[in-house]
């Protein structure tokens, strides 16, 4: 900011006649000086100058007096007869004229000072609102929307910064020397006079308009436009504020068309979803009555033909009755598995400790007089379906079982290994046969086995139906494992978030 | 033995026909057995109209319903029998090879009695018919208007 003169302060009381008192003295002592060395008649000036001295400096009554100091030193020193405050006839004149001349001084000295000091108030005032509004201009500047300001006849008098960003023209390019129609080739959503004459009638107009860029490309903008009146209340100037909302418009097209394809998408897979809940009804039902029926037939063979049946016959019929009881069993498993797929899940909290009860109590009933060493350690509380979770836990409590059938006595170790804010770990460990780690990524596979039937019976469904399940609490589900030496399975539960599956 | 009630079975397949009265004729149950072979003509039996015209007016003391039945099946017979005041009080049983949840629930909302799934197992099927007959039939106290034989 430029250096400038500023309001001088008032001096105070003591300075004011201080100064009163020093420069009459002053003009004495030069005076009497100049008179000394026969310089006449210059004392009459000599006072008048520190008269005007002080009344510029201070205030009128340092000097009045100022003057009355000058006016008694004036007679004292300068005036017939010398050294006496006594005036002489003839000398009386002069003396007069000089305390007129003094006076008016003073009071045309206080005059121009006063407007001199009212000028100074006026232009730092000035100043101040000038700095002010360039601040408020700059801030205009910082806005991310497009500000500009038109006259009546429409020929652009400000363009922020924004509209530089937005348009592509710089403010110089186009303040002043162009319309704003002309320039953007607004294309508007309503007749134009229409659009005027309610900015004329409400003060403000708001809409979405076309604009077109410095580089030709079309630009969308949710436009407001709002009308100045000047102090006659005549309108004087437009201010539009525009926001591009090309972007803004492409994404909601974007989100919409996502959306009808999501949309369509789910419909087809409702449709495949119904698709395969019919294909499962019409194998629960459907498939199971002729294995039934062979079943019961065989079995009504087996009775009546009895006694001419020989022992191979025999043996035929059982391996039929046997291998129509596992196609009952797989029949069962798949539409367990698929059900899992397709039912919803019904959230909740549950322990996980009385679930692992639970289903070891339910494996133990079935693994009879088994000699299995039961450990579950500390489970903790977890939001999950209850079924699904208790149907996973009792398959792989079940699996640890079976597969410790050939050890004299079974070691089944439940613990949960791993608890986070958002994770829970379980894992159930055998002393069972265990597999092949190079196996490990068929064990979770449909129809799955990594055992011949005769040495563990099983469908080959049932670890499968662990993963889905899993997965449906957006978990994993692992296994670890040495040939001979039992095996560990893992598995995790994420917290009330179910998985995309 | 005491009183042995009338055993309305609603099946449309042949074999679960034979398979059904062989379970119960090895337990003496079979005597009074009527076998309808699709809804309507369960509609039939119990409203005694078309070739049961004759028959004497009264009830059964159970009915074994399956649910897939051709013409009405079984979900709009129970339906019928569970509406109609003087048929709802006739015990019904589905006996049928869905284990499907959404049947189970629909059986059980129009006040169904039982619900068995047919075991593919024989002698676990041979069982369950003889459970029902002997229940239903014999050990259960009939509604009146059932007939009962001594």
């Amino acid at each position: 900011m430029q250096k400038r003169l500023q309001t001088p302060k008032p001096l105070s009381a003591i300075q004011s006649y201080g100064l009163a008192v020093l420069s009459v003295s002053v003009a004495l002592g030069g005076a009497l000086v100049l008179e000394h060395y026969d310089f006449r008649g210059v004392e009459f000036p000599i006072f008048l100058f520190a008269i005007a001295i002080t009344v510029w400096y201070a205030h009128m009554q340092a000097a009045v007096l100022a003057i009355v100091l000058g006016a008694l030193a004036f007679n004292y020193f300068f005036t017939e007869p010398l050294h006496t405050l006594y005036v002489t006839r003839s000398e009386l004149p002069y003396y007069f004229i000089f305390v007129l001349f003094a006076s008016l001084l003073t009071w045309f000295t206080a005059v121009r000072r006063r407007v001199e000091l009212e000028l100074l108030r006026a232009r730092d005032e000035l100043e101040r609102e000038v700095a002010e509004r360039t601040q408020q201009a700059s801030l205009l500047d910082l806005s991310h929307d497009s500000i500009s300001v038109r006259g009546m006849d429409d020929v652009i008098t400000f363009w922020n910064r924004g509209a530089e960003e937005l348009y592509g023209w710089k403010g110089g390019e186009v303040v002043g020397k162009i319309t704003t129609h002309h320039l953007l080739q607004t294309v508007f959503p309503a007749p134009l006079e229409d659009i005027n004459a309610e900015l004329l009638s409400t003060g403000r107009w708001e809409g979405e308009i076309e604009h077109t860029k410095a580089d030709g490309s079309r630009v969308t903008v949710t436009s407001r436009w709002s009308l100045r009146r000047d102090e006659q209340g005549e309108a004087a100037a437009i201010l539009e504020t525009n926001n591009d909302t090309t972007e803004r418009n492409r994404r909601e097209h974007e989100i919409r068309t996502l959306n009808q394809q999501l949309g369509k998408r789910t419909t087809e897979l409702e449709t495949i979803n119904k698709e395969l809940e019919a294909f499962a009804y019409s194998v629960s039902h459907d498939l199971r009555a002729p294995l039934r029926h062979m079943v019961g037939f065989t079995e009504l063979l087996k009775k009546h033909a009895a006694s001419l049946l020989d022992d191979k016959s025999q043996r035929y019929v059982t391996i039929i009755l046997e291998s129509a009881s596992r196609m009952g069993n797989l029949i069962d498993d798949l539409l367990a598995f698929s059900r899992i797929g397709r039912a919803e899940t019904h959230m909740t909290m549950l322990s996980l400790q009385h679930l692992v009860q639970e289903a070891v109590a339910e494996v133990g009933q079935d693994a009879g007089g088994r000699n299995i060493v039961w450990r579950v350690g500390k489970l903790p509380d977890w939001h999950g379906d209850r079924s699904m979770l208790r149907l996973a836990l009792v398959n792989l409590i079940s699996n640890a079982a079976k597969f410790t059938q050939t050890r004299p006595q079974a070691e089944i170790e439940i613990a949960c290994m791993d608890q986070k804010q958002d994770q829970v770990v379980v894992s159930i460990r055998d002393n069972g046969v265990g597999f092949d780690m190079k196996y490990a990524n068929k064990l979770f596979g449909v129809f799955q086995r990594l055992h011949r039937p005769e040495e563990f019976e099983g469908t080959g469904i049932g670890l499968a139906t662990v993963q889905r399940i899993v997965h449906r609490h957006g978990g994993r589900v692992w296994a670890e494992s040495l040939v001979d030496k039992g095996a560990t399975f893992f598995f995790s539960l994420s917290k009330s978030r179910e998985s995309d599956l | 033995m005491s009183t042995l009630g009338r055993i309305l079975i609603v099946e449309d397949d042949p074999n679960d026909v034979e398979l059904t009265l062989t379970a119960l004729d090895e337990y003496k149950l079979a005597n009074e057995v009527v076998v309808t072979r699709d809804g309507e003509e369960a509609l039939d039996y119990l409203y005694c109209r078309g070739n049961f015209k004759t028959r004497s007016n009264d009830n059964p003391a159970v009915l074994l319903l399956d649910l897939k039945l051709p013409k009405r099946d079984g979900l709009e017979v129970l339906q019928q029998i569970k509406s109609d005041e003087k048929l709802k009080m006739i015990p019904v049983v589905v006996l049928t090879s869905s284990h499907e949840e959404k049947d189970v629930v629909a059986s059980y909302k129009l006040g169904v009695n039982a619900y068995v799934v047919k075991p593919v197992d024989f002698h676990e099927f041979v069982n369950a018919v003889k459970e029902l007959g002997v229940f239903w039939a014999l050990i259960n106290e009939s509604p009146p208007g059932s007939m009962k034989k001594n």
